[in-house]
């Protein structure tokens, strides 16, 4: 549309601004993590690595991380077998009511996770839930499972059919299909999914907010409580430890993701 | 053809296939013998396909039953059919090699891994891949791949081989040759098998015998040569080579009208509005037309010309018909141009007389000629 | 593939987390608005419409449902503002290069939005960046916390990414030879955009309002960090009466009206998105 002449650089003017504004929250993070003061103050005084120092000595985000990790390691093996049969089933299956079971199954990510929270919290106070890992658990699975579903069933529409068909054809009954064709197909999908559910997982905060209890909390809750009572640089110091963590985890998955082509392609 | 002999070997018997109120394929009864290779030949849609898929168990018949040897196995799961499938994108496992996609079949047949080795090296050497044993499905070209796909159907020796559209994803040179190989390797196994496709010159060329199907119905079952020279109906004439196709009318005395010409032609006798049908290449032109019994012979006017190489394409308006001539370009043809006054010959038999078509259903393409 | 008589089957565990974990408490919410909420906490057991009566007399509540109608509108506009150039231009840009891009545009989604609403306070606190960059070329700053300038910066900022996720989805459509077709045609370039591409992409346009209006109604961790309690949404006031005041059945009540809200949302969105189609197609 804009090829030439000054409109052009306008545009890239305006292009480059726009990118700074989206990124700029998530990049200023890194310098202010190194700041002196005892405050946020741009530019800082001073630069220091303390506010990593006291990230270390602070006992409440460490255990908080350490809840979040295990929480999402658990949630995501328990997702993805909730939801590998369920993909299965509603991709390869014929039966009625298929459609509305699908709905129903991703309706949690179409409603306000604030909603969701307040539901689940009224239920989990009579059953005792709140403050436990299997009210954790069962919190995240609501909003996880969705999404893996989503992910293995477009997963499973995209294997051609005949393929399955022709292990069958030759011989392979259907669990046979299922564990030698399906399933290694299927795993770039699989790998996927599991990152998405442990993203989802390690990084809520809202459903989580009304399921924590005194003993036990997780890392995004640690934080935003933190941040509602002081602003000091030590949350900074821990975004950066969150940044820098994503980060890894999208490259493990962009490694998996070449893995595709280890495992249906180039042989040697 | 010593094939049809045979005693039959996969019989379909009112086989149906229903869609809701889409009857995709009705009442189809057809016998194979051991070691035929028939078509099913028809223009999209014609329940060919669907056909194959229910043989092959992937999909469930409605209604009817299929033999194979004597034994009914309708209701088996494709997995204990004991069929090979080619299909028509390959289906080749993209995770495994090409040893591992034929040795697969060998393996869900608990055959021991020492004959299984065995097996995969003769099927390879069969359609010339043992160097790519090794390689994975995407590191062949679309004719190597089609060669694995056949070599893993038939490396389980099935009972009956399914071959569904095989060639239609290779290009045009690779596809004769790709199809004189199918039908070497079929011989020389004596397989029985099933070949669907849509394209006319393929069937023609390999199939002992070709069912021409339409909306689901089987409209006329022969050999290659009774389907060409006999056509059943005018769809399979049309279908089936390139043809002229002109109305005419055949009145209570019997005789046959072409505009006010006067043809000898074979087929329906009834009296009444009547579809004519000549294949091009079957029209001569020429100055001294033989006479008598069995010739038909008519004067028209070019109307166009085109020349294509080996053939020159003459079109001759002939009363209220439009006919197309094709001519072999060899010295001392007769060169004729648009407005030249032209004799037509052409032999009784050779003048399909069907009784005209209901409006719509079949509708006539522009030029009054079927392409190939 | 009637022979797999069992493969339904495997739909249960899944079906099993949703009955327990949203079926049953969405259900129980939805009755939890037709008690009473009494001093303390307590609940209670008869039916009745005493809370929606108290809080549909309330002006003050409608009041609150007006501006976070109002906010999610604002912010939506200027996402779509903010969110449009940059999805042309990652659109528009060499293949190489686009894959990189798009990862650059959402890769803000990954990180938690506690993150990226501090990255915001370090922008726009009293001494944060902004205010000192405003105060070296010489304007007094003004305050850009704690009030609603910083909320709706910072919703803009955090649900962009999912505005030109929209976008790019409904650009597939757009193809640049009818850009040139219509400007050899002999139209300029503004009238190609309003004629051509702006037509073109109306899908996407109106899929990524939809998704940042609901969104921005059901945020709640940025307006109330960057909000400083003094911007009073639905999503924080639900958060208040089931946390801090312990009135459940109002928090329920205001929650089937968010979801009112969204269905609204879905509605107008339905509407408009047909009659676009009809208007495109």
């Amino acid at each position: 549309m804009i090829r030439s002449g000054p409109g052009r650089y306008l545009f890239l003017a305006l292009v480059a601004l726009l990118f700074l504004f989206l990124l700029g929250p998530v990049l200023l993070v890194f310098p202010i993590s190194f700041s002196a003061d005892s405050f946020i103050a741009w530019p800082p005084s001073g630069w220091s690595m303390k506010w990593y120092a006291a990230m270390l000595e602070q006992p409440t985000l460490g255990v908080a991380l350490r809840n979040s990790l295990i929480l999402g390691s658990i949630v995501t093996v328990l997702a993805l077998a909730i939801a590998l049969p369920a993909a299965v089933a509603l991709s390869r299956g014929t039966f009625p009511g298929r459609d509305a079971i699908m709905a129903g199954l991703t309706a949690p990510l179409l409603l306000p996770t604030i909603v969701l929270g307040l539901a689940l919290l009224i239920i989990f106070v009579g059953q005792g839930l709140i403050g436990s890992w299997p009210g954790l658990i069962l919190a995240h699975l609501l909003i996880t499972v969705p999404y893996a579903l989503r992910v293995l069933v477009t997963t499973l529409g995209t294997l051609p059919a005949s393929v399955e068909e022709a292990a069958s054809s030759l011989g392979a009954p259907a669990l046979q299909v299922f564990f030698r064709i399906t399933l290694p197909l299927m795993t770039p999908g699989l790998i996927a999914a599991a990152a998405i559910v442990f993203l989802v997982s390690f990084d809520e905060v809202v459903i989580t907010l009304f399921i924590v209890g005194p003993h036990l909390t997780t890392l995004p809750v640690a934080l935003f409580r933190y941040v509602e009572s002081r602003t000091d640089p030590l949350v900074a110091a821990v975004s950066v430890m969150m940044v820098l963590f994503t980060l890894t985890l999208v490259v493990v998955l962009e490694r998996a993701v070449g893995l595709r082509r280890a495992i249906g392609g180039k042989a040697g | 053809m010593a094939a049809e002999a045979a005693p039959p070997h996969l019989e379909l018997h009112g086989l149906e296939k229903r869609f809701g109120a889409t009857r995709a394929v009705q009442a189809l009864s057809l016998s194979v013998g051991k070691g035929e290779l028939i078509g099913l030949l028809g223009p999209s849609g014609c329940g060919k396909t669907t056909t194959l898929r229910m043989i092959g168990g992937l999909m469930p018949a409605t209604d009817g039953r299929i033999i194979v040897a004597g034994r009914d196995v309708t209701a088996l799961p494709p997995h204990r059919r004991d069929m090979g499938i080619v299909f028509q994108n390959y289906a080749l496992f993209p995770h495994m090699d090409v040893a591992q996609n034929l040795s697969f079949g060998l393996e869900m047949r608990k055959i021991p891994a020492d004959e299984r080795q065995q097996r995969v090296q003769r099927a390879l050497a069969m359609v010339r891949l043992e160097a790519f044993a090794a390689r994975k499905p995407r590191e062949l070209s679309g004719g190597q791949q089609q060669r694995v796909a056949l070599a893993r159907a038939l490396v389980i020796e099935p009972s009956i081989l399914l071959l569904d559209e095989p060639l239609s994803n290779l290009d045009a040179n690779l596809r004769e040759e790709m199809r004189n190989e199918i039908r070497d390797i079929q011989q020389r196994l004596g397989i029985t098998a099933v070949f669907v496709t849509h394209d006319q010159a393929e069937a023609l060329a390999i199939c002992d015998r070709i069912a021409v199907m339409r909306a689901g119905v089987l409209e006329q079952l022969g050999t290659p040569f009774e389907i060409y020279e006999r056509p059943a109906n005018e769809f399979v004439a049309g279908f089936v080579g390139r043809v002229n196709r002109a109305a005419g009318h055949r009145g209570a005395d019997g005789r046959l009208l072409l505009g006010d010409v006067v043809l000898q032609g074979t087929g329906h006798a009834g009296a009444g509005p009547v579809t004519i049908m000549i294949r091009p290449h079957r029209i001569r032109l020429t100055d001294t037309p033989p006479e008598g019994i069995g010739w038909n012979s008519a004067t028209g006017t070019v109307t166009r010309r085109t020349f294509v190489g080996d053939l020159l394409s003459i079109e001759v308006a002939l009363g209220p018909a439009s006919l197309l001539v094709e001519q072999h370009t060899f010295a001392g043809a007769v060169v004729a141009g648009p407005g030249d006054a032209v004799r037509l010959a052409w032999r009784a038999e050779d003048t399909l007389v069907f009784p005209a078509s209901p409006a719509g259903v079949f509708p006539a393409p522009p030029a009054g000629v079927f392409p190939a | 593939m009637g022979r797999f008589g069992l493969l339904p089957l495997l739909v249960l565990p899944a079906v099993a987390v949703n009955l327990l974990t949203f079926l049953w408490p969405m259900l129980n919410l939805a009755g939890l608005s037709f008690r009473e909420g009494m001093p303390g906490g307590g609940i209670g057991t008869d039916f009745t419409m005493a809370t929606w009566r108290d809080l549909l007399a309330d002006e003050f509540y409608l009041e609150i449902l007006l501006r976070s109608v109002g906010v999610s509108l604002t912010i939506t506009g200027f996402a779509l503002l903010a969110g449009y150039p940059l999805a042309f231009f990652v659109h528009r840009s060499d293949a190489r290069w686009r894959n990189l891009l798009v990862v650059a545009c959402i890769s803000p989604l990954l990180i938690s939005a506690v993150v990226r609403t501090y990255g915001w306070l370090v922008i726009l606190g009293d001494r944060g960046f902004a205010p000192s960059l405003l105060r070296g070329i010489g304007i007094d700053p003004p305050r850009l916390v704690f009030n609603m300038t910083g909320v709706i910066i910072g919703l803009v900022e955090i649900l962009m990414p999912y505005m030109i996720l929209s976008l790019l989805a409904g650009f597939g459509k757009l193809n640049q030879t009818l850009e040139e077709a219509a400007a050899s045609l002999g139209a300029p370039p503004l009238t190609v955009f309003w004629r051509i591409v702006l037509p073109l992409t109306l899908p996407g346009i109106l899929l990524g309002c939809l998704l940042t209006f609901v969104l921005t109604i059901s945020s709640f961790i940025t307006p109330k960090l960057l909000g400083g309690g003094r911007v009073l949404l639905l999503a924080t006031e639900i958060y208040d009466n089931a946390i801090v005041t312990l009135n459940w059945p109002l928090a329920a009540a205001l929650s089937l009206i968010a979801l009112g809200v969204f269905g609204a949302a879905m509605v107008v969105y339905g509407r408009i998105a047909r009659a676009a189609e009809r208007a495109i197609a």
